[in-house]
């Protein structure tokens, strides 16, 4: 009963803070309500007893990846001038999710027909990071490898584009 | 429980669509990006959670490290097209449609 009132009051701040996200003219002000719901989201995950998960998503997500784009919110300087007008920036909104909507009710109707709710974990070792790196290191060492692959080229990649050319 | 977590997630992933969609400073898409993909995660990790299967979390975890490795992208990104075209508006970036001669 007390998970299913922390549930909806984390779900109640996530959906909010990400529309404010959203919404928002001024980028650091999304920049910072993003911030709530990725803090609201990780609370999520370690609700459902993925504590790694939580601690992975609270250093990386939004203490890594948020503070870059707060970093290069700051960095780049931006005044109003440099941000597009966006007039029409409500109607598209309110065009946008009359379109998105029929397609989000036809999935949460598929969900609440659907028979999904198998059994809740008791283990107590789920979700540890004894668990997760055992996981980790027998069944999926091939992807493991990838990654590291992949971010030795997003890294090769973003100092090319940065340069300066002269 | 399961189905709570379900429908978060579709919630969250429509806000995400919707903001990809409909605006145009590239900072706010580039977040609407990642709101997608905790989206998918949350939901990962609500049905690994209730299989009592970890491999969900290990997928919610290559994603968070392709996140990373999209953000430090985006950045350079972001810095270059701001040095070129002063202005954060995506209608303003057609570099690959210009003719050059």
């Amino acid at each position: 009963m007390q998970n299913e009132i922390l549930f909806f009051i984390l779900a109640f701040i996530a959906v909010v803070s990400s529309l404010t996200m959203i919404s928002a003219h001024r980028p650091i002000d999304s920049a910072l309500s993003f911030i709530v719901t990725l803090i609201s989201i990780a609370a999520l995950f370690a609700l459902t007893n993925a504590t790694f998960l939580f601690v992975v998503q609270l250093i990386i997500y939004a203490g890594a990846i948020l503070s870059l784009i707060i970093f290069i919110i700051m960095f780049l300087n931006i005044k109003d001038d440099n941000l597009p007008d966006e007039k029409y920036k409500n109607r598209w909104l309110l065009a946008t999710s009359i379109i998105i909507s029929p397609f989000s009710a036809i999935l949460i109707d598929l969900i609440l027909r659907s028979d999904i709710a198998i059994k809740s974990v008791s283990d107590t070792k789920f979700g540890t990071i004894q668990d997760v790196g055992l996981t980790l290191f027998s069944e999926w060492v091939l992807p493991f490898e990838l990654v590291s692959i992949l971010l030795l080229v997003a890294l090769v990649g973003s100092v090319t584009l940065s340069k300066r050319e002269n | 429980m399961l189905k709570s977590y379900m429908i978060l997630s579709i919630i969250l992933f429509s806000i995400g669509v919707v903001g990809l969609i409909s605006r145009r400073n590239i900072i706010v898409i580039y977040m609407s990006i990642e709101l997608l993909l905790n989206a998918v995660n949350l939901s990962l990790i609500a049905i690994s959670a209730d299989l009592g299967e970890s491999s969900g979390q290990i997928i919610s975890l290559i994603i968070i490290a392709i996140a990373a490795s999209e953000a430090a992208l985006f950045m350079a990104l972001f810095v270059v097209l701001f040095r070129n075209r002063g202005s954060l508006d995506a209608n303003l970036f057609d570099i690959l449609g210009e003719k050059h001669d």
